[in-house]
């Protein structure tokens, strides 16, 4: 049996009940090829067996929603069956496993947990934030991983006189930081009107990054594995 | 603002300098712009392939000395200039707030004197901690022969500081940078250490260096052996308790008849970082790597070229072996080790769970048995004794043997 379902937390733990006792149960969020025969049911989230599954998963291991967070996050296209074949690790052995490396799912699942993780803290660094008029900062990324909200407690902590705006413009949201507060909200699109100096900044910038540079040492296979080429998007020093 | 022919000439004089490292500083936000970030962030990457995390910039490079190896020595003939503390602050700010950087690593040429300079980088860097309510991360240069008191008083703004070695002898500094002595370096090194101690122990508020201190070596414009760099290494790490030492690998920026005319090997760089990495994070000693007088093979890793020499210690068992000797097998690096230390607890590992755990098994499978069961073997042989290349020891009068160094491709 299929079990689609709408990729929150409450919905997975919802269709994990389900699919409890379902030997051939996967679970799926995103398109899925139905094979002839195969059969389908949709999963709607229930809160109060969801609460019901959490409990029971944070008595097994304290970190286990916090590794289903992040696994749901994940831009893989077999993340539900990871995270499923994870979860159903921790219920059989009713305990932690995330140390259980040589399991196929464990495996699975640290690897996909990292990936996440790698890709938070490489954005920590590959933002970039562009001053708008009213002072308020504007970040547009395109992540593999459902990770926009992650980044804020980082920037906030740092610039926290400066209300800001991190744009997941693949998934048409935005993780927001009002000057005191933080949210998430649907965004489409945003037009933002540039601070007075901020296109001479940008110029520096990309000045900088030509004089810094060493040409005679030119090693651009390693500048691509440390940078890949999909986060040059909304780089001022990578843009022509 | 700061001219962009400004910044362009500071920039590149202070491109050669490596360090660029943000790590080691949890300094807190005190309502102001900034933070440190213990674990470090890169920010960006330049086509030579290495990281931008902080902004890298001379506050002059209207120099007095004369190193022989450096462009803005003074009886070069290049553009000089030199920033005020506020277009230096300004462009600190600002790049940070659109997290082009991590920070500011402030150095200089020796512009006027060497009190001057200090005076001036501290002043910069006063001014950006109290007016600019900066709280990012600092990395300051210090200058040799300035006054005790103005180290003293830039360490408490700082997050790191560094005293360049440069040449990693007495000799070769008398000969490439004559007005710099190995005292004038080791000095300042030593008062830091002291009165980071102090300040530790009478647990006094603020901050004194928060992420330590480190230096540079430029490797290949003279003719020290491997060995002997890394015995000074090791000396820098255990007794003046530095956090890091880099290596710069020669570029002939400049023609001298004192210089050799080509770059140091990349490969040769590379095998001095590994080696330093062996003594800092896998628990060898310089004696067990490299001879006084030797060099590092170009061939093999330094952990591989030891295991080589000490074959009687393996293979291991993946399964019981501890810690320690897992970290010295080659192949095995720490974050495998500890994916092997908890995985082994819960089942017997055999090579199909080493490969799934993406353990590297290309060369560790020579020196390892899992589950008794060794997976080396045939091509060992081949591997172990590759025809006879040895690297070659550049030496600044022979030209000869510096081209096959070119580019490490030996």
């Amino acid at each position: 049996m299929i079990y689609f379902y709408d990729g929150s937390k409450e919905a997975f733990l919802t269709a994990f009940l389900i699919a409890f006792s379902d030997d051939d149960a996967v679970l799926t969020s995103g398109n899925k090829q139905i094979g002839l025969g195969q059969q389908t049911v949709f999963v709607r989230a229930d809160k109060a067996r969801a609460r019901r599954a959490e409990e029971r998963f944070l008595q097994l291991d304290k970190k286990s929603m916090h590794d289903l967070d992040t696994l749901l996050r994940s831009g893989a296209e077999n993340k539900d069956t990871v995270a499923y074949q994870y979860m159903k690790m921790i219920a059989a052995r009713g305990m932690p496993v995330r140390e259980m490396l040589a399991e196929d799912a464990i495996c699975a699942a640290a690897e996909c947990m990292r990936r996440v993780g790698f890709e938070v803290h490489r954005m920590l660094g590959f933002l970039r934030f562009i001053e708008s008029a009213s002072g308020a900062l504007y970040a547009p990324v395109s992540p593999d991983n459902d990770i926009c909200d992650l980044l804020v407690p980082h920037f906030r902590a740092r610039l926290p006189e400066y209300p800001f705006l991190i744009h997941d413009v693949k998934r048409k949201k935005a993780a927001v930081y009002d000057g005191k507060n933080t949210f998430t909200a649907p965004l489409a699109s945003a037009e933002v009107v540039l601070s007075a100096d901020e296109a001479a900044w940008q110029n520096l910038w990309k000045q900088y990054y030509r004089s810094v540079n060493i040409p005679s040492r030119e090693r651009l296979r390693q500048m691509r594995g440390y940078m890949p080429v999909r986060y040059w998007k909304f780089m001022p020093e990578k843009s022509p | 603002m700061i001219s962009e022919e400004k910044l362009k000439i500071l920039t590149e004089s202070a491109k050669y300098d490596v360090s660029c490292s943000s790590s080691g500083s949890g300094r807190k936000n005190g309502g102001g712009m900034g933070n440190g970030f213990a674990a470090g962030c890169c920010h960006s990457f330049t086509p030579d392939g290495r990281c931008i995390s902080l902004l890298k910039i001379l506050l002059s490079n209207d120099c007095i000395f004369r190193c022989k190896y450096c462009p803005s020595r003074a009886d070069a003939d290049v553009p000089r200039t030199t920033a005020t503390p506020e277009e230096i602050c300004g462009l600190v700010m600002d790049f940070y707030k659109r997290n082009y950087i991590e920070g500011l690593f402030l150095s200089s040429a020796v512009h006027i004197s060497p009190d001057h300079t200090m005076e001036q980088l501290l002043l910069t860097v006063k001014k950006l901690r109290t007016e600019y309510r900066f709280f990012g991360y600092i990395h300051l240069k210090g200058i040799p022969h300035a006054d005790e008191s103005l180290v003293r008083e830039a360490a408490k703004y700082a997050d790191r500081m560094s005293y360049n070695i440069e040449l990693p002898s007495e000799r070769s500094l008398k000969l490439l940078a004559p007005q710099k002595s190995k005292e004038s370096v080791l000095a300042p090194m030593r008062q830091l250490q002291r009165e980071a101690k102090i300040f530790k122990e009478e647990g006094r508020k603020g901050h004194f260096l928060p992420a330590g201190q480190t230096t540079q070596m430029i490797i290949g414009a003279s003719p020290e052996p491997d060995g002997q760099i890394l015995r000074l290494t090791e000396s820098l790490y255990r007794k003046t308790g530095l956090k890091r030492v880099y290596y710069s690998s020669y570029v002939p920026v400049v023609h001298d008849s004192l210089l050799p005319d080509v770059a140091a090997g990349a490969m040769r760089e590379h095998r001095l970082y590994q080696a330093d990495w062996l003594l800092r994070f896998y628990g060898f000693s310089v004696e067990e790597i490299v001879e006084e007088d030797g060099n590092l093979s170009l061939e093999h890793d330094p952990k591989c070229s030891w295991a080589l020499r000490n074959l009687h210690l393996f293979p291991v068992e993946v399964n019981t072996a501890p810690l320690e000797m897992l970290l010295r097998v080659p192949g095995i690096g720490a974050r495998s080790a500890y994916k092997i230390m908890e995985a082994r607890k819960y089942t017997r590992l055999t090579f199909d769970d080493l490969k799934k755990m993406k353990i590297a098994m290309k060369n560790a499978r020579h020196f390892i048995t899992a589950g008794g069961k060794y997976c080396g073997g045939a091509s060992m042989r081949g591997w172990l004794a590759p025809a006879e290349r040895t690297g070659v020891q550049m030496s600044i009068f022979e030209y000869q043997a510096a081209q096959s160094a070119l580019t490490g491709e030996l």
